[in-house]
């Protein structure tokens, strides 16, 4: 069964958007977005919007202000000038609230080593959504990510990064998160692995999720993305749709964007 | 959400190798220590009960002798060991328990320079309390502070705070975690501690002094709060991890070891006490004096003109009475006004000590709890102080009777009279009840005051716990 088919299965539907809460167009919103430390610009008046269904991954060298953007939307960091907003509201007007739709999964999904992969979900899933969840249930996500009984119900000590990527992938699917912010999740994930995660990617957006993916990889960008967007020194220089170019079209622009 | 916060933070503790032994080995102390406390408590009852009870027999079967020299012979008065003691000692170790009563003199042995005590004087002996006051803060510290700095270089806080939880409710989560935990230990521990109080009361006794070990039960559990709440604040702020421990690390320091010693020496400052050697000196200079700066043989003199202009007679033979017993009733009244006015001074020397070493608890919140444990406990200088004044107006009692039995049945010069042996059932045994409990919880309002307030800001700045810092 793959992960797609068992997602349209499901039984329960998802809850219906309000629209005072989520503006049709954009879920994920950026305005002028600008974010200096000091003197050094690390994000530079970036307009974004990336509406429901699209998969938006944004390239760009080490530096180049991806995470930046991310924490920006996160509120981990507060910006210098400019708007993010989750479903129509400010990130900083509203840090709880604008919270409640998205899903952030970093480079490496930090979990309890303590806790059992099932444990960790249980908590973070009812911290996310403020009830409890049966055992089933969540077992169901995590299946769904990809990660079976025997492994769920193990301590997470012992799980290789794929893993605690599933977990990050199931605490999104508990959530029903209508955004994604994913900082270079699929970097030192070997082939298949990284290729799995395409895939949830594609499950999550039919079904309707906004997602924002920081990453370096040319062709995972490619391949999971609807649009890509070209960053360099906090700049977004560029932006192309997927559909309309080729893997060799897309190296080409990017690399001519990073030589000088 | 709270709750379910606070059960995951328990679970975490509770698989934590690290807290499974340190649990081990504080209930391992805290079990020792109410053993022994329980032991010493019934030891040392016992032998006071049959002290006393010696005591009295051999006072009610002396032979037919003068009264004052029964009076001479005296009595000894032994201070009840309340059932609290047993958990919480308070100054009884430095200022003995039992009284010898005599004509003349007032009892002594309540003047040690040890009285106002010191952490780390207290630190040799493990009595329950000790282990409350000073190992449990440790604990909760080594518990507590990687709560929000370690999730940060974990990286979970990350996870946690992009879950839109809200930050005080976080921290009311961990706080109740951090307290569960703890009382993974406190349970067993009350229970144990409530069992050897039990079996260590005599019939009844556990009833009445039910409130008093209630208010300690609360006092106890108040301070723990206090350290969960400064523990969460400070590694919800700290850097790191390491700058969360090294703060708590100091702030367990500064309450348990430096504050007591130095409010300690502020008090003397502020209240100076004489050495034992002073007080008796200028004791003795006073009694010599007289009250009113009069010699006793002037004294003396001014009391046999009086008598015999009142009585219309030239030689005190004449007297209806014997008038060296009246003029030795009289020197030990003289004596009782100095001896009020000296020990009247050091107590409210003492009291003004404790009031500082209360005030203390601005800093050092332990400085509060001490305050009430004795004071619960009935173990503090103020009850020793009502024990003390408890049993001289026994001793005052008891001299009066006697120099008045002889004034009345004899005539003076005559040292040969003997008071018929029930002359002694007269003197009813000494009875001491400790001073209710409000009276004594009027002493420790500073502390009361403080310890609240150290309970109310620390919950108020968990709960206002708004922005976490997330590197
Ligand atoms: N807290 C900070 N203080 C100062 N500079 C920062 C801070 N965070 C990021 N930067 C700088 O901002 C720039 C963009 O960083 P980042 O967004 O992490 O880049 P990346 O595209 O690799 O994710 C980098 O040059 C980085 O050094
Ligand atoms: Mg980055």
């Amino acid at each position: 069964m793959s992960a797609t088919a068992s997602l349209s299965s499901r039984a329960e539907p998802q809850p219906a958007v309000s629209p005072s809460t989520l503006a049709p167009a954009a879920v994920l919103e950026a305005k002028g977005l600008t974010k200096r430390f000091g003197a050094f610009t690390a994000l530079n008046a970036l307009d974004l919007e990336i509406p429901e269904g699209e998969v938006f991954c944004l390239l760009g060298a080490n530096g180049a202000g991806k995470t930046t953007t991310i924490n920006l939307f996160l509120n981990f960091v507060a910006p210098t000038a400019g708007t993010a907003s989750i479903g129509g509201l400010d990130v900083t007007e509203h840090p709880l609230e604008t919270k409640r739709h998205v899903a952030y999964i970093p480079e490496q999904v930090m979990l309890y080593k303590n806790l059992t992969g099932l444990e960790n979900l249980d908590y973070f899933a009812s911290l996310a959504t403020g009830r409890s969840h049966d055992r089933d249930e969540l077992l169901g996500y995590l299946a769904r990510a990809g990660l079976q009984v025997d492994a769920a119900t193990q301590r997470v000590g012992g799980y290789s990064k794929g893993m605690r990527q599933k977990v990050g992938i199931a605490i999104a699917l508990a959530k029903r998160a209508r955004a994604l912010l994913l900082d270079e999740p699929t970097s030192g994930l070997d082939p298949k692995a990284s290729n799995e995660f395409s895939e949830l990617l594609s499950m999550l957006r039919e079904h309707g999720a906004a997602i924002l993916m920081a990453t370096h990889d040319l062709f995972r960008a490619k391949e999971s993305g609807t649009r890509v967007g070209i960053m360099k020194h906090g700049t977004l220089v560029q932006t192309l749709s997927t559909a309309d170019i080729g893997h060799a079209d897309l190296e080409r622009i990017y690399l001519d964007h990073m030589r000088d | 959400m709270l709750a379910r916060i606070a059960t995951k933070e328990f679970t975490d503790t509770l698989r934590d190798g690290r807290f499974r032994w340190s649990a081990a080995i504080v209930i391992t102390l805290l079990a020792a220590a109410l053993g022994a406390g329980w032991k010493n408590y019934r030891d040392v009852k016992g032998q006071h009960d049959r002290a006393q009870t010696a005591m009295r027999d051999f006072w009610l079967n002396q032979p037919a002798k003068n009264p004052h020299s029964a009076a001479h012979y005296g009595v000894w008065a032994f201070k009840p060991r309340t059932l609290l003691s047993l958990v919480e000692q308070g100054v009884d170790p430095y200022v003995g328990v039992a009284a010898y009563l005599e004509a003349h003199k007032q009892n002594e042995f309540q003047f040690r320079p040890a009285m106002d005590a010191t952490a780390t004087q207290r630190f040799g002996q493990w009595t329950a309390a000790t282990i409350l006051q000073i190992l449990l803060p440790l604990l909760i510290v080594v518990l507590a502070f990687p709560a929000f700095a370690g999730e940060r270089e974990l990286g979970t806080l990350r996870q946690l705070v992009s879950l839109g939880v809200k930050p005080s409710v976080l921290a009311g989560g961990k706080a109740l975690g951090v307290a569960a935990g703890l009382g993974v230990l406190l349970v067993p521990a009350t229970i144990l501690g409530v069992m050897a109080l039990a079996l260590a009361a005599s019939e009844g006794a556990f009833a009445v002094e039910m409130p008093r070990i209630g208010l300690m039960a609360l006092t106890y559990l108040a301070y723990f709060v206090v350290f969960i709440a400064v523990s969460l604040v400070v590694s919800a702020r700290a850097r790191s991890s390491r700058v969360a421990l090294l703060v708590l690390l100091a702030f367990w320091a500064v309450n348990s070891l430096v504050a007591p010693r130095v409010l300690s020496d502020v008090a003397r400052r502020v209240a100076p006490t004489p050495s034992a050697f002073q007080f008796i000196t200028a004791l003795d200079a006073d009694l010599k004096k007289g009250p009113d700066g009069h010699s006793p043989d002037v004294r003396t003199d001014s009391l046999r003109r009086t008598l015999l202009a009142k009585h219309r007679v030239s030689t005190v033979d004449s007297l209806p009475f014997n008038f060296d017993a009246v003029q030795m009733q009289q020197a030990e009244e003289d004596g009782n006004i100095v001896f009020d006015r000296h020990y009247g001074a050091l107590y409210s020397a003492y009291r003004r000590q404790n009031i500082v070493h209360q005030l203390g608890a601005v800093v050092a919140p332990l400085l509060a709890v001490r305050a009430l444990s004795m004071g619960l406990a009935g173990t503090d200088v103020e009850h020793h102080r009502a024990f003390a004044d408890a049993s001289e107006a026994y001793r005052r009692m008891l001299i009066k009777k006697m120099n008045g039995s002889m004034a009345e049945n004899s005539r003076s010069g005559d040292f040969s009279y003997k008071a018929d042996p029930s002359l002694w059932k007269e003197v009813p045994p000494f009875t001491y009840e400790q001073p209710p409990l409000v009276l004594s919880m009027g002493m420790q309002l500073p502390s009361l005051w403080l310890l609240l307030a150290w309970v109310v800001i620390g919950l108020v700045s968990v709960v206002r716990t708004r922005k976490l810092n997330l590197d």
